[in-house]
């Protein structure tokens, strides 16, 4: 009986989700062919869609002088070969692409690197003791919810700000994996960086504004 | 043995489950023991969480609407 619950529960997930991901797929085609097609509105669509999140890529690779111009080469470049557009990928993640190839090879020109410890400042040693291990008791956050975290807009300012300067690998390892939910693989391919400096970069983005929410509740 | 520095260094690939198994498991006894460290990981998932429903923006410097209106142009130049 139970196993049979289970195997509901299981098909209903995988219809549900197989649903959600045809219906993307549909959205993201009709998008394509409005694109071709010449659709104004859809032009309007795919920029505020994805402009950020390819600015963030470009300012990680090349840094922030450069990243404006090559994410709009990488735009030019994605407009014209859209119409061979394949969809072996997601529209998001062929961009992310295009970005990326431009960024690099902006920085081979360039010959610029930025360095994985870029502004890094690490949860401060004076809270453990020579054992390891806390010195202050930590507690439970009053408000633990996004809803109720995000109903202090000072709060809300103050995460916008702290993610604005944290260093750019930071905010693009985070923005990729935590809020577009790319999978850590494609992360490193995009950023060319192994997967462990992909995960530091992304804990010391979480650790940053953890830091931030965090002193908001001692006030 | 695992300390509290530890938990603190390793939660993200803890809660990422990207951890090989024994790590994993000798960090889960000491969230058994250490309420303090449950604590904090919970606050990490929280600031997870509240982040992706936030998705906070990138400082941006040009005028987006300008850029769409850019490429439509283009792409109708390129028919």
């Amino acid at each position: 009986m139970t196993k049979l619950v289970i195997y509901r529960q299981a098909s209903n997930y995988f219809v549900t989700n197989f649903m959600k991901i045809n219906s993307a797929n549909m959205d993201e085609k009709i998008l394509i062919t409005d694109l071709i097609n010449g659709d104004e509105k859809a032009f309007e669509l795919i920029v505020s869609n994805y402009h950020n999140l390819m600015l963030s890529v470009a300012r990680a690779i090349v840094g922030e002088a450069f990243a404006d111009e090559v994410v709009q080469d990488a735009w030019i470049s994605a407009i014209k070969a859209l119409p061979k557009f394949e969809g072996r990928s997601s529209l998001k993640t062929w961009l992310l692409h295009i970005v990326s190839n431009g960024a690099k090879s902006r920085v081979r020109r360039e010959n610029r690197m930025i360095s994985l410890d870029d502004g890094w400042q690490a949860v401060s040693s004076d809270k453990f003791d020579n054992t390891g291990h806390r010195i202050d008791d930590v507690l439970t956050w009053e408000e633990a919810t996004p809803e109720a975290l995000l109903a202090n807009e000072q709060l809300q300012a103050a995460i916008e700000k702290t993610f604005q300067a944290l260093p750019p690998l930071q905010r693009a390892a985070l923005t990729m994996y935590d809020m577009e939910g790319l999978k850590m693989e494609e992360v490193c391919n995009i950023l060319d960086i192994s997967a462990s400096n992909a995960r530091v970069l992304l804990h010391r983005a979480r650790t940053g504004l953890h830091q931030c929410i965090d002193k908001f509740q001692d006030k | 043995m695992i300390q509290c520095k530890d938990l603190t260094e390793e939660a993200s690939d803890y809660l990422d489950g990207d951890l090989p198994l024994r790590k994993r498991i000798a960090l889960f006894v000491h969230l058994v023991i250490c309420r303090c460290c449950r604590n904090y990981l919970q606050q990490i998932r929280s600031t997870i969480k509240t982040v992706k429903v936030l998705q906070p923006k990138e400082k941006e410097t040009i005028d987006t609407q300008a850029l769409a209106h850019k490429l439509h142009a283009l792409s109708c130049k390129h028919d």
